[in-house]
């Protein structure tokens, strides 16, 4: 690619002959180059040659489309608010999205009958865009007295059109005198409606027949299907859009649902920093995040440091002939390429299942494997090298469904078949419980292959160190990615050190290993520190992702809502490899009667292999996806039986004392019925004021979560603290992935120990300083936390004052640690002997994690509760659904940092607003119709409710000895459902597919018409 | 090729080539890894960086078009007028999580609180719509900038 300026248009117009092509701004050939459309060799710059500024109704061609938005250009600026985000409508021009000749400005400024300045003379901009000839200098809009504007996307932030709809129009008494109609934006050609403008021409606006309006522009609209929508659904939109901004939308009846009764309110603390005042803390970690100051793993740069690149398969499912590296080898500045003939122990890994190459030998099962990997003194290198690394391949069919791959016959990705793992229960007599129930409601609910969308790609750096390697990669569980490394090496573990923290967000996606195998061998055979981290492409290709569900559920009640029968039919994806997704099949079935009792119950999941990426841990670990099944059925039965959704719930729910669902022991405290209580007593119930063409509901869900791996796996921890150099030293091998694991063991240590939080220190997430504490998954962190203080804090505060006291010759029952040291009876603020003042000294312990005696599969011991509200508003004209209010309220025992606790509930609602909304990766031939972050769909800023809060209700039974639970995936548990059911509330009718398709939305509104 | 261009990076001179992206020169060459990469294609807005005091994708932006401009990163943010009260506020809110998204999202805030007059609740919101941020649900880091914006309200 090359760039010039042009000295003067005609300079510039003789470059554009010679085909050149033109920019201003640069954003639209960056948009065309991300959607893999090939980048332009020359780009003549025309940007400085552009006239800028507005006048009357007249634009520059030059002036940015963020100036734009804040005039007050009739319909434009309107327009211009929904083009992509501000700073990038900063750099966008004018000139440059008309030059582009797409983007959703384009049905705007036809609606206006926008005038062309050109270089060849003024025009109509439909024959310009038609036959554009010249460069547009100025556009000239003719605005009629009212607008219509309408964008629909994927989300509701920054994202292409679906169909963008606009128009313009006048009216004398009553009757429509001018208009014009307009649609584009996306995949839709920018076109005027003129057949239908016509038909409009003269009409009284209070007489028009909305639906046939509708349907004079929905057979107007040419609009193409695409992977996401259809062109029925643009179609059907756009003619919303138009129909209600011409004449508004016809009204329509609510139906009406009981509503819960007040209870009395049980303790809650209000999380905020406002509420919580002196329990309300600075994280230690802010100020580096603040200020950009933390160095990410990513970050690392040293002199000497090689770059590392991974060559992903070029087949979702193909067998490797043979792999010749030879010319990447000889490629001047390539210092190692890898292959699986480089490794030298186990080419295998997996945390249930060695399942997965480190290096594909023989065989490539999705599109993410890693079949070489190259490190070369800088970037451009590397991927050159890539480029002539030769593999053949054997095509293989291909495995896309997960009922298909089941089916007798189907070809095996694995040597033992495509069924990773079965899991069942059956208990009591189902025929007789559906027998005598009074309602029974069905479905099959989905749940889509959800994407961790940690801001932080996998990466980071590796270097030999004395006879081994220090491999330092983001990661939730160093200890184990040294075993696992350990086995692929060939080296003992004590020559491995892993560090894995900080990282830049995990939620389960970085618990298995990612690039440390590529990272280890390169640094390992280069014999010098090589760097690796994975574009946005690459990391959305082969990083694990959630395992999507099929969960079909027949649910059957008494008349009184009472559960008497239910069965549950479960299938996952697990993609490539197994991972960790057995387990998650296995918390999923966990939680298949939710937390209510119901005797007669059947249920039976499995988990498939398939060439669809990979799956494992997400966040919720398949609780979540049963969660939407349970509480949506019994949401269902409530209407049938004319019950509220707090009553119904209450007369199901499981009791204090009783087992767990799978028959096991399980912790005191459940919390359950607080939660209804504090459910019931919600002002999300008062009907929310929402826009004249939305309708609004309200929904609640509730959930609970088990903390720790369960019965099955080794689960323990080491914990140790120390006083050295003065302060408090806490060592563990927790990982900070952001939720706040260091702020809440300052929290921890200097509650228990009376010491001040910037007396501490923690030293973590590296295997070369900190002990093994097990994992930072499954909601464990904060239980790891609270304990290894609880059992580390008291001995080291003991021996602090032993020695205190032979130091002053005072009794230690007379000493007291208080910020900065030790103080004696009586003594003012400072320390009577600060701790740096003190030898050395330390406490440390080892212990498992409290489980439950069941073991016959794996099951929770502690659990964490919770109750979601939503408040939603859905549009009548598009279907989609902006959630106005979340609420949720928790039982997990005592707050450790509030904070963080905060953080993760707020984190969590809006992760499980993606999933319910707007996120999801479907897969075509083995490959994922996203991308980057144009096609996956994560909530922005403008997704998210308007309103969030947070509540703890923090006692625990006088009987529990258990400390705070964990509270990671508490947030994300019942979002979808407590969604759905507002959705509901509002039309009667639930989605049973998540992300909810707004077509099928539409659909319900207009059968609730 | 052509000769590397000019231009300042946080007040210090620095070159780059007129076709290299301003986020690989940063993060490959100059060692401003302050500035983060989530996506390259300018939909996460990690990157951000003040262009001449406007924040903008350094993804998104050449060489060509920074050439004889001043660049801040989130590592010029302390020189700021309003990069300490926007920091304390931050700070004090607990805005982040991970961090990751930080460097991108303040510079987004500091190139909005810039202008006067000071932004409402709603220009707040649409400041950081190309901002991405995965670990806090976005209301936190709109209650420090809420705190930012009022405080320096608060300011002579």
């Amino acid at each position: 690619m090359s760039v010039t300026r042009a000295a003067t248009l005609d300079d510039a117009l003789a470059r554009i002959a010679a085909g050149a092509r033109p920019v201003a701004g640069g954003t639209a050939f960056r948009l065309d180059a991300a959607a893999g459309k090939p980048v332009p060799a020359d780009l003549v710059d025309i940007g400085a040659l552009l006239p800028k500024g507005i006048a009357k109704n007249r634009i520059g061609a030059g002036t940015d489309l963020e100036t734009l938005r804040w005039e007050s250009v009739p319909l434009l600026s309107a327009a211009a608010a929904d083009v992509a985000a501000p700073n990038i409508r900063r750099l966008a021009t004018l000139g440059g999205t008309i030059g582009w000749r797409a983007g959703c400005l384009l049905p705007a400024l036809l609606a206006l009958d926008a005038q062309v300045g050109t270089t060849h003379g003024p025009r109509p901009l439909a024959d310009w865009l038609a036959r554009p000839e010249g460069l547009v200098l100025s556009v000239t809009v003719l605005p009629l007295a009212r607008q219509i504007w309408r964008k629909t996307g994927l989300r509701a932030g920054f994202c292409p059109s679906i169909i963008a709809a606009a128009g313009s129009f006048s009216m004398e008494d009553g009757r429509i005198t001018a208009v014009r109609l307009a649609v584009g934006g996306g995949a839709v050609a920018p076109a005027r409606l003129p057949e239908t403008e016509g038909w409009l021409l003269g009409r009284p606006l209070a007489t028009l027949d909305r639906a046939a309006l509708g349907a004079r522009i929905e057979a107007e609209i040419a609009a193409p299907d695409c992977a996401f929508r259809s062109a029925r659904y643009r179609r059907r939109v756009a003619a919303n859009a138009l129909v209600a901004g011409l004449v508004g939308l016809a009204p329509l009846r609510r139906p009406a649902r009981p509503r819960p009764a007040p209870a009395p309110l049980p303790d809650l603390t209000e999380l905020s920093r406002t509420a919580g005042e002196d329990r309300w803390h600075m994280r230690e970690d802010m100020p580096a995040k603040v200020r950009g100051t933390l160095a990410y793993m990513t970050d690392v740069r040293a002199e000497g440091m090689l770059v590392g690149r991974i060559l992903r398969a070029a087949h979702p499912h193909a067998e490797i002939l043979a792999i010749d590296t030879t010319a990447a080898e000889t490629l001047p500045g390539v210092r190692a390429v890898v292959t699986h003939r480089d490794v030298p122990g186990l080419n295998a890994f997996g945390i249930l299942l060695q399942d997965q190459p480190a290096l594909c030998a023989d065989r490539v099962r999705y599109l993410g494997d890693a079949v070489a990997a190259v490190a070369a003194i800088d970037a451009e290198t590397a991927e050159r090298a890539l480029s002539l690394i030769r593999v053949d391949y054997r095509p293989l069919p291909l495995v896309e469904d997960m009922e298909a791959a089941l089916a007798p016959g189907a070809p095996a990705l694995h040597a033992a078949g495509n069924l990773v793992t079965e899991v069942g229960l059956s208990r009591g007599d189902l025929a007789a419980g559906f027998a005598g129930a009074a309602h029974v409601v069905e479905d099959t609910y989905v749940t889509p292959r959800q994407m961790h969308g940690f801001m932080e790609t996998e990466g980071g750096w590796a270097a030999p160190e004395g006879e081994g390697v220090i491999v330092c990669a983001g990661g939730q569980h160093g200890a184990r990615d040294r075993m696992q490394l350990a086995r692929i090496l060939a080296l003992p573990e004590d020559r491995i050190r892993v560090v894995t923290s900080p990282t830049g967000g995990a939620f389960g996606g970085k618990d298995e290993l990612t690039v440390q195998p590529a990272l280890a061998l390169l640094a390992l055979k280069a014999r010098v520190p090589v760097r690796l981290h994975l574009s946005r492409a690459e990391s959305v290709l082969a990083g694990t992702k959630r395992n999507p569900f099929v969960i079909r559920m027949r649910t059957g009640c008494d008349a009184e809502g009472r559960l008497v029968a239910q069965e549950v039919e479960a299938l996952a994806d697990s993609g490539a490899y197994a991972s960790l997704s057995p387990g998650v099949l296995e918390t999923a079935m966990e939680h298949a009667a939710g937390p209510y009792r119901v005797e007669n119950i059947r249920t039976h999941g499995r988990l498939a292999y398939t060439n669809n990426g990979t799956g494992g841990a997400f966040r919720g670990f398949g609780a979540n996806q049963m969660s939407y099944a349970i509480e949506c059925q019994i949401d269902r039965l409530a209407a049938l039986c004319g019950l509220d959704p707090v009553e119904i719930r209450r007369r199901n729910l499981r009791r204090a004392g009783e087992p767990g669902f799978l028959g096991q022991k399980v912790a005191p405290t459940e919390k359950l019925s607080e939660m209804l209580d504090v459910a019931a007593a919600s002002t999300l119930w008062a009907p929310a004021a929402v826009r004249a063409d939305e309708v609004t509901g309200t929904g609640i869900a509730l959930n609970y979560q088990g903390n720790g791996l369960g019965t099955i796996p080794t689960d323990e921890a080491r914990f140790e603290i120390r006083l050295e150099g003065g302060r408090i030293r806490v060592f563990t091998g927790l990982d900070e992935i952001g939720q706040g694991m260091v702020a809440s063991v300052h929290a921890a240590v200097a509650e228990r120990l009376h010491c001040a939080r910037a007396d501490i220190e923690v030293i973590f997430g590296d295997t070369g300083t900190a002990p093994d504490s097990g994992s930072t998954t499954a909601s464990r962190g904060g239980y790891v936390v609270w304990r290894g203080v609880e059992e580390t804090a008291p001995a080291l505060a003991e021996k602090i004052l032993v020695q205190a006291s032979l130091r002053l010759g005072l009794p230690a029952d007379r000493l007291r640690i208080v910020p900065g040291g030790v103080q004696a009876e009586g003594g003012n603020h400072s320390p009577t002997l600060a701790f740096s003042a003190l030898a050395p000294e330390r406490a440390e312990t080892f212990f498992a994690f409290p489980k439950s005696d069941y073991r016959a599969g794996n099951a929770r011991f502690i659990f964490a509760y919770g109750v979601t509200l939503a408040r939603v508003a859905i549009s009548r004209v598009s279907g989609a659904v902006r959630v106005l209010d979340l609420e949720i309220h928790t039982a997990a025992g005592k707050v450790i940092d509030m904070a963080s606790y905060l953080g993760q509930m707020e984190g969590g609602l809006v992760q499980g607003l993606g999933f319910t909304l707007t996120e999801d990766m479907p897969m075509t031939g083995g490959r994922p119709l996203a991308r980057n972050f144009d096609s996956y769909l994560m909530p922005t800023v403008r997704d998210v409710p308007e309103r969030m809060r947070a509540t703890a209700h923090e006692p625990l039974d006088p009987a529990d000895p258990f400390g705070p639970r964990g509270v990671g995936e508490l947030g994300i548990g019942a979002v979808t459902p407590a969604i759905a059911n507002a959705v509901a509330d509002a039309l009667g009718a639930w989605p049973a597919t998540a992300p909810f398709p707004p077509e099928t939305l539409l659909a319900m509104l207009e059968a609730a018409r | 090729m052509s000769p590397p261009l000019a231009f300042t990076l946080n007040g210090a001179p620095a070159t780059i080539d007129a076709e290299e992206t301003l986020l690989d020169a940063l993060r490959e060459r100059l060692g401003a890894t302050e500035v983060k990469a989530g996506c390259a294609i300018g939909r996460c807005g990690a990157c951000t960086v003040l262009l001449d005091g406007a924040a903008v994708n350094a993804c998104l932006l050449s060489g060509w078009q920074v050439a004889g401009r001043a660049i801040t990163t989130i590592a010029g943010l302390a020189a700021l007028p309003v990069g300490e009260t926007l920091a304390a506020a931050m700070e004090e809110e607990n805005a982040f999580q991970c961090g990751y998204c930080a460097p991108g999202m303040m510079m987004s805030l500091a190139g909005l609180l810039a202008a006067r007059p000071l932004p409402d609740d709603a220009r707040i919101a649409e400041a950081l719509e190309g901002n991405l941020c995965r670990c806090t649900g976005y209301h936190s880091i709109l209650r420090g900038a809420r705190t930012a914006r009022d405080r320096l309200k608060d300011l002579p």
